[in-house]
């Protein structure tokens, strides 16, 4: 009788409530969202209690919850979760139903990055955005960043030959996408597109790919998407734990390893760190019917980091290294444009060699240095301030095949520093409000260093990149609308020597970009986002200043001085539908590009005394891209398991009316996977195909059509097994099965050779 | 004077914070030492015993600015007098560097070769002959046996000099002066100049 009580209360109450309207109303409902206080991230797994009808309900992974079937009246809310301050809230329900976002705020520091709940996102935002992480990352260990990134529906890769690859996402690369080292902007030369990122994957503990046009959250080139490669988080607490991986590749005959150690320090609360190494080894890469002569490649990569947090102040120290030496195929490079066609015509290299592990010209040197400081203070509860300075140094050696002494010196020798700041000031407040103030400037100093016999492809240059920005966000329960502007001014300055006389040349660029989003949870099972942004990108230095060969292309490259900012609008809408047995994901957007930069064929050649080049031109011309990725999976039964996802994209150069190179044609992945065994000790086998069009929307020009469509097949197994307390992943995995012979429109090498064949890789991982 | 005490972690910490500006090298003149502005083609007359006789008659193939973009390549027109056996010298000149390359391609002979194609040596009625005749032994192509055919078909021919660098010597055919498919030996061009040819 006395449980009955308040209900017999509520009743009472409401139905005096009620009077006034002509019926009760018990459709009503109570929906919310919860979240971190400090960061934003949807805390899945809170306990939410309505005392009044004793009725309790869990978040879901996005932080979500909903209670329905509730008639008018008041009610309390109490919201809990591990280590965080309970919320308790009043609510009256009249006619409407209620809507609110609830912030949490930590109890105890000690808990704070220590992994406690599932997968969040490393940013919050409202543009479609996809993470690698867990058993995904697991599977691409060992592959390069462009590569490990395929695996994302709309993200395939720019590359030259086996070892380079650019990630292009929706179509863009290069420096219209952003590639964030640990919160940092990776700056390399990434102008060219030999250029690879110069960022190990295995620092990563999370990659997140976001696919909206994000200049006024990163700053400027940041077009088509940026990159986020996160490490994990540092211990807060003395928590010993090593990640171990040892992998070997059949194809290329490559040894992989990779160590990864971090610890909480017992004397000091809150201290710790994490230190981070991987050395890789891979020789000739083999097509299915030969040898790719001189593609093999050297990589050392460190990384480490302190960390201390106590409940006011965050501080994080961090450096990276990233050195690499890789060969690139003997027979692309060419002397003149007869040579080029020559091979073209043949469809494979000249070389008959067998394998080695041996580099030579033309090869690339690179190493990177990348060092971090990064502090926030919380000023009170609301308010939070943060520091975070980044010190880079890129050293690109390129060699090439040269006659005596020559042949020992590089022919491109390039350093690059780049000094980054940034201050900014985020506050989230109990009511709907967030934001993010902030100031971002990037200084940089480039040098050619003497001594290469080449006339240099790019001047010296310093420049100047400052950037004021605001984003506000509006949370409540099911929706949030986020909109954020930016001003940015950035000045070049260059100098270089013509014909003996020295040419210092001034630029200075300037542009407001803005965004607006919306994130709508349309029912719990399926999620709404839409982000339309502008960004812009200043010309490259090379764009403005090539003058000369491009080596080994057998092409002459003219730049101009008077090209203009390329600027863009991209909307971007996805839905996402999560239930019990089938997740799908939809992303579909539209890019217009105003003066888009592009390299033209001129129709015209340039005769020396050592043959006949093609010359080429950079121009301008407003573009437009357009597409859709999906990505979807299945449940049939518990073991059994089907995914598909895949990608279209459009682009057009619209002042012409033709099509741009280099634009990835439409592709799809799909497969089934069966699994055996308990919880973590499973047997995991996949069976996948990977289908791939032909490029039909070919560009006027090119120096060979695009290569025919194909299909590959490829097998995976993992094998996951707790040893006591410790975990082994074993992995297997044989990719393009049948060893078929293919080329990808999208790698440059197409021309040369064919892709890679038949590569058996064994992976074991063990965490302990 | 605990603060004085930590003061130097203090500077570094400002030192950190404050922008350290860096600046770019002042630019450089880098000359070109892989660029090839001169090829010389000397012709000295051989008596039926193969000793030289009279002056060395020379033709050349210029392009001051090498391969950067610019004015095309001056080349002089060959001429030469039939029935005749000449030797054949071929000098490579780097005048941006005042360097002289054909030295550089005897010391690494292994990864060149000369290549004479074009109607003045390939066809049934190609009025030139080309043996090669390095002092070395090694086929280079910097030394050659030219012989003009008492009565050629025409008098007017292409003269088109193809230097290789980086091929495979011992594949099929790499032997041959005019082996036309030298790209099948792998490597690139660093050379490829065609001289018209007048025979009198």
């Amino acid at each position: 009788m006395k449980k009955l009580i308040p209900y017999i209360t509520v009743f009472l109450t409401t139905l005096i409530l009620a009077f006034p309207s002509k019926a009760q109303n018990c459709n009503l409902s109570i929906r919310g969202k919860v979240i971190h206080l400090e960061n934003n991230q949807p805390i899945p797994g809170a306990y939410v209690w309505l005392e009044e009808t004793k009725q309790g309900v869990v978040t879901d992974l996005d932080g979500n919850f909903l209670i329905r079937n509730l008639c008018q009246g008041a009610f309390n809310l109490k919201i809990q979760f591990l280590g965080h301050k309970e919320i308790q809230e009043k609510i009256d329900l009249a006619s409407n139903s209620f809507n609110k976002t609830f912030r949490m705020e930590e109890e105890s520091f000690a808990l704070s990055g220590v992994e406690i709940h599932g997968h969040r996102d490393a940013v919050q935002t409202t543009t479609a955005v996809t993470a690698l992480y867990g058993e995904q990352l697991l599977e691409s260990r060992g592959e390069n960043l462009g590569e490990s990134l395929k695996r994302v529906a709309g993200v395939t890769t720019f590359s030259t030959g086996n070892s380079i690859a650019k990630p292009v996402i929706h179509g863009l690369h290069s420096n219209r996408i952003m590639i964030l080292n640990n919160g940092i902007r990776l700056e390399g030369q990434q102008w060219g597109a030999e250029h690879a990122p110069e960022i190990d994957p295995f620092l990563a503990d999370e990659i997140t790919v976001i696919k909206g046009a994000e200049t006024v959250r990163f700053g400027p080139e940041a077009m088509g998407g940026v990159i986020l490669v996160s490490p994990a988080e540092i211990p807060t607490k003395s928590e010993s734990k090593t990640d171990l991986y040892v992998l070997g590749a059949s194809n290329g005959r490559m040894g992989n390893i990779s160590v990864t150690h971090q610890d909480g320090f017992k004397s000091i609360k809150g201290l710790g760190y994490r230190v981070q190494g991987s050395v890789k080894r891979a020789g000739n890469i083999q097509s299915p019917d030969y040898y790719q002569a001189n593609t093999g490649l050297n990589e050392i990569n460190f990384s480490g980091a302190l960390g201390y947090t106590s409940p006011k102040l965050g501080a994080e120290i961090y450096y990276s290294f990233f050195n690499t030496e890789l060969g690139i195929l003997r027979d692309s490079h060419t002397g003149n444009l007869t040579d080029l066609q020559e091979i073209i015509a043949n469809g494979r290299p000249f070389s008959n060699v067998g394998f080695t592990y041996d580099i030579l010209n033309p090869k690339q040197k690179v190493a990177h240095h990348l060092g971090k400081i990064k502090s926030h203070y919380h000023i009170n509860s609301n308010w939070k301030a943060n520091l975070q300075y980044g010190f880079q140094l890129n050293q690109r050696q390129e060699f090439d095949r040269r006659r005596g002494d020559l042949n020992e010196r590089a022919s491109l020798d390039l350093e690059l520093f780049t000094n980054t700041l940034d201050l900014f000031v985020d506050h989230t407040h109990p009511n709907e409000f967030s934001g993010t103030w902030g100031l971002n400037i990037i200084q940089q100093a480039n040098s050619n260093i003497p001594g290469t016999g080449v006339t240099p492809l790019i001047p010296n240059y310093q420049m100047l990149n400052m950037g004021f920005y605001g984003i506000e966000k509006y949370s409540k329960g099911p929706l949030e609308i986020e909109g954020g502007i930016r001003f940015d001014f950035r000045d070049v300055s260059t100098a270089r020597f013509v014909n003996n006389e020295l040419e210092e040349v001034d630029l200075n660029y300037s542009n407001f970009t803005a965004f607006l989003g919306a994130y709508y949870q349309l029912s719990p099972s399926l999620t709404f986002s839409t982000n339309l942004g502008s960004a812009w990108r200043p010309p490259n230095i090379n764009e403005l200043f090539s003058q000369g060969l491009h080596h080994g292309a057998a092409a002459v490259e003219i730049g101009d001085q008077e090209l203009n900012s390329e600027k863009s609008l991209k909307w971007v809408n996805s839905l996402e539908f999560t239930s019990n047995k089938s997740t799908f994901e939809l992303t579909a957007y539209a890019n217009r590009i105003s003066n888009y930069i592009y390299l033209n064929p001129t129709g015209d050649t340039f005769v020396s005394l050592r043959g006949t080049f093609n010359v080429y031109e950079y121009l301008q011309a407003n573009a437009l891209f357009y597409g859709f990725d999906f990505s979807g999976s299945y449940e049939f039964t518990s073991n059994f398991n089907a995914y598909v996802k895949g990608s279209i994209i459009r682009a057009k150069n619209t002042d012409e009316n033709n099509f741009f190179p280099f634009i990835p044609s439409d592709r799809m992945d799909w497969g089934l996977s069966y699994k055996l065994g308990q919880e973590k000790k499973t047997h995991k086998f996949t069976i996948s195909n990977q289908l791939v069009a032909r490029q039909n929307r070919e560009p006027d020009f090119d120096l060979a059509p695009a290569p025919d469509a194909y299909a590959l097949f490829n097998f995976g197994y993992l094998r996951q097994l707790p040893i006591g307390q410790n975990k082994l992943n074993l992995g297997l995995q044989v990719q393009n099965i049948f060893n078929t012979s293919y080329k990808e429109y999208m790698n440059r090498f197409r021309y040369f050779t064919d892709d890679i064949g038949r590569n058996i890789l064994l992976k074991i991982n063990y965490q302990f | 004077m605990k603060t004085i005490q930590k003061l130097p972690f203090y500077a570094l910490i400002v030192s950190l914070f404050v922008f350290t500006a860096c600046e770019p090298e002042e630019p450089v003149v880098e000359n070109d030492g892989e660029v090839i502005t001169d090829v010389t083609l000397n012709f000295t007359e051989l008596d039926a015993s193969g000793n030289p006789v009279g002056t060395t008659i020379s033709f050349t193939a210029s392009d001051p600015e090498g391969i950067e973009v610019g004015a095309s390549p001056v080349v002089q027109t060959v001429s030469l007098m039939k029935g005749k056996t000449y030797r054949l010298d071929i000098e490579v000149f780097n005048a941006i560097e005042n360097e002289d390359i054909t030295e550089e391609i005897l010391e690494e002979a292994d990864e060149h070769q000369f290549y004479f194609l074009g109607s003045a040596f390939v066809g049934s009625s190609a009025p030139l002959t080309y043996v090669y005749d390095d002092e070395s032994g090694e086929l280079i192509g910097v030394r050659g046996i030219v012989t003009v055919a008492s009565s050629p078909g025409f008098n007017n021919a292409q003269m088109r000099i193809v230097l290789r660098h980086d091929l495979d010597k011992n594949y099929p055919g790499a032997n041959n002066p005019n082996f036309e498919n030298f790209v099948m030996a792998g490597g690139e061009t660093d050379l490829d100049i065609t001289f018209p040819l007048v025979l009198n």
